[in-house]
């Protein structure tokens, strides 16, 4: 039986955080989806904030070693995608304040 | 999905020391300000050497620094061969020197100077155009970047020539090539590649996004073909294709200032960092750039092209490159010696590994030395100008201690 749910993922990557705007990747709304399997394999949907990000590789990475730290999670993905792009709005409301944009 | 272009990253080692080298050419170009007058001409060999001291020590090696590392961000491919850039400093820095030397002292060294600038730019083009062909991206920013390095080239022959006409070795009009060769580097590479780079760099750091590209690509456009018309029209003695070139130069650089106000327009932070103060003024300064050129064009007073070249390279050039210093260099230290802590211990932020106090002095330091230098050309005043100097060279010096400790953070 597998305890991990998507809440249990996103908690894990709220860990994760970005160190140029200093807000972790949930909060920042870049984390879509997180899909675990019976077998505990997790598949985690995901966008950057912008496409020529030079820590894209090291982001993706960050993530899976932060889901993986999960007792009893199987194979950790992650999937980049660029569709729906990311915008502000995706944000919580205290980055939204602290960013000043909306 | 998009490929990944920090695998191909170059190491901090290979690229830092442009920084560094660039910064310590800033300075010095700043400390040189204080043994000029307001008043002068372009073709003075003094003002070439200081102008050359400038624009390839700062902004060149500045650039090619940044190259290094952007470039696979832009193209999303990796470098043919990275390590040219090891050669390619050396032989920057020491042919700047050479050629400054030669301005100031003896003539008969500018083609051994330009000979080194020469070989290292050429490395430069040669290895980018390399590089472009492995791309398989068909945006307008890799046309942009090519069409930077073919004038770029161009640029640097023209100025070799110059060299030599100048040591008595070419019989040539240096007037007539002293008009391409700065179309060429300054139009057709610096104001280029700036112009790239701001699509890359601005919304990446203001967070905007969703914007409309169709006034850049224009931009880019008019900025190509007025940097050939110009480039033409000096070869052959033109005036007529000169102006219509300088025309064009104007109508791309409107239509580049309204792409910015459109990413501003969408600019999610509004944090009043360093990068972002400085980032506003350079767009201010070439705002005012823009209008003295105009006024230049119908006063003909050369007092105006003087101010507005002035807040060209001081004011925009100067402080485009300077503000993106506190988020490039932090990102590059932070990249190579934080990023492999990340989950293991406490990393910090990329805006608390510099000074905010040191780049706040050099901010407003370096920007009442900008106004007060831009003033006292357009009024001819040696006072003002001593003190815009002075400003200017205290704004660097505060630049230069941010920038070592920013390099040196977590050793």
């Amino acid at each position: 039986m597998c305890n991990i749910t998507k809440e249990t993922a996103f908690g894990a990557i709220s860990t994760v955080i970005d160190p140029e705007v200093g807000f972790n990747l949930v909060e920042m709304g870049l984390i879509y989806d997180a899909i675990v399997d019976e077998a505990c394999n997790v598949q985690v949907i995901m966008t950057l904030s912008t496409q020529g990000c030079p820590l894209h590789q090291m982001i993706k990475q960050w993530v899976v070693e932060a889901v993986e730290k999960l007792e009893g999670v199987g194979t950790v993905e992650v999937e980049v995608v660029w569709e729906p792009a990311w915008n502000i709005s995706m944000a919580d409301e205290n980055v939204k304040k602290a960013l000043g944009g909306m | 999905m998009t490929p990944i272009s920090q695998d191909f990253a170059p190491p901090l080692k290979l690229i830092a020391p442009f920084f560094h080298f660039g910064v310590i050419f800033y300075l010095l170009s700043m400390l040189a300000l204080l043994f000029f007058e307001p008043v002068f001409s372009y073709q003075q060999m003094d003002v070439a050497g200081w102008i050359h001291l400038f624009l390839l020590g700062f902004v060149m090696t500045i650039i090619f620094g940044a190259m290094a590392q952007l470039i696979p961000v832009v193209l999303e491919v990796g470098h043919v061969v990275v390590d040219v850039y090891y050669v390619i400093l050396p032989l920057l820095v020491f042919g700047t020197v050479v050629m400054v030397f030669g301005f100031w002292l003896m003539p008969a060294l500018l083609p051994y100077g330009g000979l080194f600038v020469l070989i290292a730019m050429i490395i430069f083009a040669f290895e980018n155009i390399a590089t472009l062909k492995k791309t398989e991206l068909k945006t307008l920013t890799v046309d942009t970047v090519a069409w930077s390095n073919g004038y770029l080239l161009l640029g640097i022959l023209t100025g070799f020539s110059i060299a030599l006409g100048l040591s008595g070795d070419l019989g040539i009009n240096v007037a007539l090539m002293l008009k391409a060769h700065v179309y060429a580097v300054l139009g057709g590479y610096v104001v280029l590649t700036i112009m790239g780079l701001s699509l890359t760099l601005i919304p990446m750091f203001s967070l905007a996004h969703g914007f409309d590209e169709l006034a850049v690509k224009r931009a880019f456009k008019f900025v190509i073909v007025s940097v050939a018309v110009v480039f033409v029209g000096a070869v052959l003695g033109f005036e007529w294709l000169m102006l219509i070139g300088y025309a064009l130069s104007f109508i791309g650089i409107l239509f580049y200032i309204y792409q910015i106000y459109i990413i501003a327009k969408l600019t999610v932070r509004k944090e009043m960092d360093v990068w972002a103060k400085s980032i506003i003024f350079a767009f201010v300064a070439l705002f005012l750039s823009i209008l003295l050129s105009g006024l230049y064009f119908f006063t003909e007073l050369p007092t105006m092209l003087h101010a507005s070249v002035w807040f060209l390279l001081l004011g925009f050039v100067s402080f485009f490159i300077i503000g993106h210093l506190y988020k490039i260099v932090p990102f590059l230290v932070w990249f190579e010696r934080f990023a492999p802590l990340v989950g293991k211990e406490k990393v910090p932020m990329l805006h608390e590994m510099y000074s905010k106090e040191g780049a706040n002095m050099m901010f407003w330091f370096t920007l009442a030395g900008v106004l007060l230098g831009g003033v006292a050309l357009l009024f001819e005043s040696d006072m003002l100008f001593k003190a815009g100097g002075s400003f200017l060279f205290t704004g660097a010096i505060f630049l230069y201690i941010t920038m070592k400790k920013m390099l040196a953070y977590g050793e």
